[in-house]
């Protein structure tokens, strides 16, 4: 493996709130290899959902580099990291953002309509990526009629519709009961072994059992996994 | 499975279908905020079709003032003129003083000057009778204008025959279409139908002109004529009068002074100057003005009436326009708290790819939508209105003009399918306007800003 096919170096993130400068990343270097499951862990306030929301081109750091496969994502203007958001990344969010007036089927092609699909390609693609979730017949359910975890699988066929190489979850097991987690956990490995490098925000330990690679952040730095227990004994 | 696709831009259906879906979310409120629309774009419609109507009635009863290519010439006498007198008199000795207070007369060397204004297609001199006039026809009496032409033929004067020809011969007369109606029997008792207006076309008329020595005594000279053509009604003055030759008008007059007439000297008393075409009409005008004569073109008047018209549709939609500027504001508020209760909406759509135009376009989309939507249910509206008050008007009118006499009015509220467009096309170009502020709002949010949003 030549250059690895994320590569972070001396990323920062500060902001300015009520005065006082929040340094939420503070000079973070990481290396995410290809088709891997990295599990991002840290306590609340540790940075960890700014490294994600920074990777995905979702925010701009205030310094440091992002390389994407051989691309910076910090030298990007507002369209390109838009186009970069709909080809390369699938989100995941904790509280799904479905459209409530979508039904799963809409909210699963939702992301094709502005790739510029035409809307028998876009019904097609998101019930074969509904079936791949186990919801084939829920298509026509709005999220209101699903449960957590259905509208969550049904987000992560929305993260998929524009096959992206990299998928971000940010604590997509949050609003979730122990059951209906374990589910997403699992599609989430699924994915990985599928070849998708997936890299996961999360402070479920269980998350861990899926994890190629694990990263641990502390105030906005990178430590290792015994510095991190070892803060969190205290 | 199509290839990946990497446009910035929405397809135009897409955006259609995008925006069409997010309207039909909100039902409620986007028919409430287009009603206001509605009332705004009606109430364009409806002033600004009857500030138009009305400008029709007028042209309607304004082209009766005569063809609009024609200009009445008259001559400039100097102060102290007597009607029929022995010319004119001079006061203030100032003979080449020039102004426009010098005597003009339009005799024949006068005709050649105005003959040679650039445009002037025709110069035709007119006289009116120096005498009272009857006519007679069987038991009928009646009294009319006379009219001297100085052309043979009337088609030259822009006018057309209803009945027979328009070419005058001596001991011929033209007569307009009211004519008829102004004989009466003078033997009728009081309460006794009064007799249908005869056929006068083909007939005789006999006319009895009546003047006055110098001792008030009556001289009658009794003449009869053939009537061998009846004009089309142009609502002007020719619809009243009795067209002679000019010749013929020239002995009668003569005989009613006891003088001889020399146009040569004396002048012609008006002269219709016909000109090529209406848009030179007004520099013709200016040119024989110049020249010292009396110019009258129905013209100036038409035009002053319709650039009153012209503002009144502009204050009219103007007070329209304020109906749709409260509409306007209708629409940014109804935008502005779309995007505060969809900024994770905003976000989301950020996250899977939509570019900063395609939000703006999406929320423009919308607010346009509403402007549309408003618009078009205001165009019904106004329309429909327009045509119910078309109905009662003209009902009322006409029966106000079979009372009173008058031509009654064909339209009273006129809407032109332009302004229909306009009125759409306005409308939905508001909520567009009142889009702008929030949709780049929306368009600029920070995603992640946007995501977090509670």
């Amino acid at each position: 493996m030549s250059s690895p096919f994320i590569r972070i170096r001396g990323l920062q993130k500060h902001y300015q709130m009520g005065g006082v400068t929040v340094r939420a990343l503070d000079g973070v270097d990481i290396d995410i290899p290809r088709q891997t499951f990295t599990v991002v862990m840290g306590p609340s306030g540790s940075g960890k959902s700014t490294l994600l929301y920074l990777l995905g081109g979702l925010d701009r750091p205030t310094g440091g580099q992002i390389e994407f496969d051989g691309q910076r994502l910090d030298e990007m203007d507002e369209n390109q990291l838009a186009l970069f958001r709909r080809k390369a990344v699938g989100f995941i969010f904790q509280s799904y953002n479905l459209i409530q007036s979508m039904n799963a089927a809409e909210n699963v092609g939702f992301p094709m309509q502005f790739a510029g699909f035409s809307p028998k390609e876009r019904a097609a693609r998101s019930l074969d990526l509904l079936a791949r979730v186990s919801l084939g017949d829920r298509s026509l359910h709005r999220p209101s009629e699903l449960s957590g975890g259905q509208q969550q699988r049904v987000a992560i066929a929305r993260s998929l519709v524009n096959e992206p190489s990299l998928i971000l979850a940010d604590e997509p097991t949050g609003n979730l009961d122990t059951a209906s987690g374990a589910g997403i956990m699992q599609l989430l490995s699924d994915l990985h072994k599928s070849g998708r490098t997936v890299l996961v925000v999360s402070h479920d330990p269980r998350m861990v059992r899926f994890a190629t690679h694990k990263i641990f952040l502390l105030d906005g730095r990178v430590v290792s996994e015994n510095e991190y227990h070892a803060a969190s004994l205290e | 499975m199509g290839a990946e696709k990497g446009k910035s831009i929405l397809k135009f259906l897409d955006l259609l279908r995008l925006v069409l879906g997010n309207l039909n979310r909100r039902k409620g409120r986007v028919a409430l905020t287009a009603i206001g629309v509605v009332i705004g774009t009606a109430a364009v419609i409806i002033l600004v079709s009857l500030a138009i109507g009305l400008q029709r009635n007028a042209n309607e009863q304004l082209y009766g003032i005569g063809d609009l290519t024609q200009i009445q010439v008259s001559p400039t006498y100097g102060e102290g003129f007597h009607g029929g007198g022995g010319g004119p008199v001079m006061v203030g000795g100032g003979g080449g003083g020039g102004g426009a207070q010098a005597p003009k007369l339009l005799t024949t060397h006068a005709l050649k000057e105005l003959r040679a204004i650039p445009g002037v297609a025709a110069v035709i001199p007119r006289d009116y009778l120096w005498a009272s006039l009857m006519v007679k026809y069987k038991r009928l009496e009646g009294s009319a204008n006379l009219i001297g032409i100085g052309t043979n033929d009337l088609s030259d004067l822009g006018l057309e025959a209803g009945q027979g020809s328009l070419t005058l011969k001596r001991g011929t007369i033209i007569i307009g279409p009211q004519v008829a109606a102004n004989f009466y029997d003078p033997r009728l008792r009081p309460g006794q139908e009064p007799p249908k207006p005869p056929d006068l076309y083909n007939q005789q008329l006999t006319f009895v002109f009546i003047k006055w020595d110098r001792e008030g005594n009556e001289i009658r000279k009794t003449v009869t004529y053939q009537v061998v053509g009846v004009l089309t009604e142009t609502l002007g003055e020719n619809d009243w009068s009795i067209l002679m030759r000019l010749d013929d008008v020239k002995a009668l007059n003569e005989w009613a002074q006891g003088r001889r007439i020399n146009y040569n000297k004396d002048g012609y008393s008006q002269v219709i100057v016909e000109v090529d075409k209406v848009d030179n009409v007004l520099a013709v005008n200016d040119a024989i003005t110049a020249l010292g004569f009396q110019a009258y073109t129905p013209l100036s008047f038409v035009q002053g009436i319709n650039n009153f018209f012209v503002i009144l549709q502009f204050i009219f939609g103007g007070v329209g326009a304020i109906a749709l500027l409260v509409a306007a504001i209708g629409i940014a508020n109804t935008m502005t708290m779309a995007i505060l209760e969809r900024t994770r909406e905003i976000g989301l759509m950020k996250a899977i790819g939509a570019t900063n135009r395609n939000v703006l376009a999406i929320f423009l989309g919308e607010a346009a939508g509403i402007g549309f939507i408003g618009g078009l249910g205001g165009v019904l509206i106004g329309w429909l209105a327009g045509q119910g008050l078309n109905v009662l008007a003209i009902v009322y009118l006409a029966s106000q003009a079979a009372q009173q006499g008058g031509i009654p009015l064909s339209v009273a509220v006129y809407t032109p399918l332009w302004l229909l467009v306009f009125a759409l096309v306005f409308a939905t170009l508001i909520g567009l306007l009142s889009g702008l502020y929030p949709a780049l709002r929306a368009a600029t949010m920070v995603p992640v800003n946007a995501l977090k949003y509670e």
